[in-house]
C-alpha cells in the first residue's frame, strides 16, 4: 500500500499493517476446566457470556477427577483452571478478575476496581459461610454454622452490600460505576443459592435493592441467553 | 498524594501485607491500630462497610473494606501488582493460595483446646507442604526462581508470601528448609531496604 512519501515510509507502513493483521487474527484461545457444576466456575462462564467471547467449557466428571488431579496439570491440585495461550491460571476469582480485566468488566479506574473487589470478597465471605453450613462434618457443627450464617454473615454482608448499591446512583443501576461489572455477575451466581437452596429461609427478603439488582442482571440479554442455554446443574 | 488511614487491630494478620506495600512503595499513611476495647464503639459507628477491619480510608471521603481489595488497590496504584493482566492474574493466584495458609494458621493460633490444636497443626503441616511444593514449582518456573514469584520484580505476591510465612513457627518453624528457592525469596524480601526498615520499626505483636 503505497503512501507515495518514500520507499522507507511505505515499507514501514506495510510492516505495521502486517503486524496489526497478525494481532487481529491472534485472539487468545481460552479453555476453562471445572466439574460439571456452576460452583466456582460460573462467574467466569458468565463473564465469557457477557463479553461474547468463545471458550472451551470443559466439564470433568467426578470419577475422572482423581486421574486428572494426578496428571500434575493443575498448579494447586484444584479446579477451576483457565488455560490461555499455553498459560495456566488457577484460583477461581483470580481467573474471573483476569477475564473481567481483559473484557472491560472489572471497573474503569483503580478505585472502581477496588470497589468491585471489595464487593466480590464480601460475597465470598457469604459463600464460605454457606459452604461451612452445607459441608459440616457433624450435625452440631452444621447447626452452629447455619445459625452463624443466617443470623450474622448473611444479614451483615447483605446490609453492607445494599448500602453500597444505594450509594451508587440510588441503587437502581449496578454495583459500581454505570455498567455491569464482575461484581454484579458474581452476585448473580452467588444468589442462585439463596433463591434455590435457601428459598425457605427467604434470605433476600430484607434487601429490596439487591433483589431488584438480581432481576436486572438476569434480564441482560447476554446473561438471559446463557442462563437458558447452560447445562442445568443442582449447584 | 492521597491521605490514607489504614484501620485494623494491633496485629499483623490481615493488614500486614498492605502495611508492607506502603513500606515498599515509600508511601506515607496513618497506621491506625484500634484497641480491642474500642472496637465495639467503632463498629457501631457505621463507618466500616461490613462492620469489619481492615479498612482503608482515602482522603477522608471513601472507605474501602476487604484486605485483598485494599492490598490490590495499593499495589496497582504503586506499581507492585504485576505488569500486565496475565502477570496480575498470576499474582492474584498466589494471593488466594496464601489465604489458605493464613486461615490454617489463624485457626491453630486461636484454638484453645490443646489436643485439638495439636491435631490441627499436624493436619495443617500436610496441607502447607502441598501448597509450598506448588509455590516452589511456580517460583522455579519463573526464570529459575532466583528472582520473584511473578515477573522480574517485587510484587505484592512476594510480600503476602513473606507475611504468611512469618507464621511458620506456629506449625513448623523450619518448613522452608525443604523449599530452598522459597526460603531464599523470603530472605530476599526481608532484605529490600524499605522492607528491612519496616520490619525493624513496626510494633512487635504476637500474631
Amino acid at each position: 500500500m503505497s503512501q507515495g512519501i518514500s520507499p522507507l515510509a511505505d515499507a514501514l507502513v506495510s510492516c505495521s499493517n502486517a503486524r496489526r493483521d497478525t494481532s487481529r487474527s491472534a485472539m487468545p484461545t481460552y479453555k476453562l476446566t471445572y466439574f460439571d457444576l456452576r460452583g466456582r466456575a460460573e462467574p467466569s462462564r458468565l463473564l465469557f457470556a457477557v463479553a461474547g467471547v468463545e471458550y472451551e467449557d470443559v466439564r470433568i466428571q467426578r470419577e475422572q477427577w482423581p486421574n486428572e488431579k494426578a496428571s500434575g496439570k493443575y498448579p494447586f491440585g484444584q479446579m477451576p483452571v483457565l488455560e490461555v495461550d499455553g498459560q495456566v491460571i488457577a484460583q477461581s476469582i483470580a481467573i474471573a478478575r483476569y477475564l473481567a480485566n481483559e473484557f472491560g468488566l472489572a471497573g474503569k479506574t483503580n478505585l472502581e476496581k477496588a470497589k468491585v473487589d471489595m464487593i466480590v470478597d464480601a460475597i465470598g465471605d457469604v459463600s464460605k459461610g454457606l459452604g461451612e453450613m452445607w459441608f459440616a462434618n457433624d450435625e452440631a457443627k452444621k447447626a452452629e454454622a447455619k445459625e452463624k450464617c443466617l443470623t450474622k454473615t448473611i444479614p451483615t454482608t447483605f446490609t453492607g452490600l445494599e448500602k453500597i448499591l444505594m450509594t451508587n446512583n440510588g441503587g437502581d443501576g449496578f454495583f459500581v460505576g454505570d455498567s455491569l461489572t464482575m461484581a454484579d455477575l458474581i452476585f448473580l451466581a452467588h444468589t442462585d443459592y439463596h433463591v434455590d437452596q435457601l428459598k425457605e429461609e427467604n434470605t433476600m427478603a430484607a434487601f429490596p435493592k439487591l433483589t431488584a439488582l438480581r432481576e436486572r442482571i438476569l434480564a441482560q440479554p447476554s446473561v438471559k441467553q446463557w442462563v437458558e442455554a447452560r447445562p442445568k446443574t443442582k449447584i | 498524594m492521597p491521605q490514607y488511614r489504614l484501620m485494623y487491630f494491633n496485629i499483623r494478620a490481615r493488614a500486614e501485607t498492605s502495611r508492607m506495600i506502603f513500606a515498599a512503595a515509600g508511601v506515607e499513611y496513618e497506621d491506625v491500630r484500634v484497641a480491642r476495647e474500642q472496637w465495639p464503639a467503632e463498629k457501631a459507628s457505621g463507618k466500616y462497610p461490613f462492620g469489619q477491619m481492615p479498612c482503608l480510608e482515602i482522603d477522608g471521603k471513601f472507605t474501602l473494606a476487604q484486605s485483598r481489595a485494599i492490598g490490590r488497590y495499593l499495589a496497582n496504584e504503586y506499581g507492585l501488582a504485576g505488569k500486565d493482566n496475565l502477570e496480575k492474574a498470576k499474582v492474584d493466584m498466589v494471593i488466594y493460595v496464601c489465604e489458605d495458609i493464613y486461615v490454617g494458621v489463624r485457626n491453630i493460633f486461636f484454638e484453645k483446646d490443646e489436643t485439638k490444636k495439636a491435631e490441627m497443626k499436624a493436619d495443617f503441616v500436610v496441607k502447607a507442604d502441598s501448597i509450598l511444593a506448588a509455590l516452589e514449582k511456580l517460583l522455579i518456573a519463573n526464570n529459575g526462581g532466583n528472582g520473584y514469584l511473578v515477573g522480574d520484580s517485587l510484587t505484592w505476591a512476594d510480600l503476602e508470601f513473606f507475611v504468611r510465612m512469618e507464621y511458620a513457627p506456629f506449625f513448623n518453624a523450619a518448613i522452608l528448609d525443604q523449599y530452598p528457592k522459597l526460603k531464599a525469596l523470603a530472605e530476599r524480601v526481608s532484605s529490600v531496604p524499605e522492607i528491612a526498615a519496616w520490619l525493624k520499626k513496626r510494633p512487635k505483636t504476637d500474631f
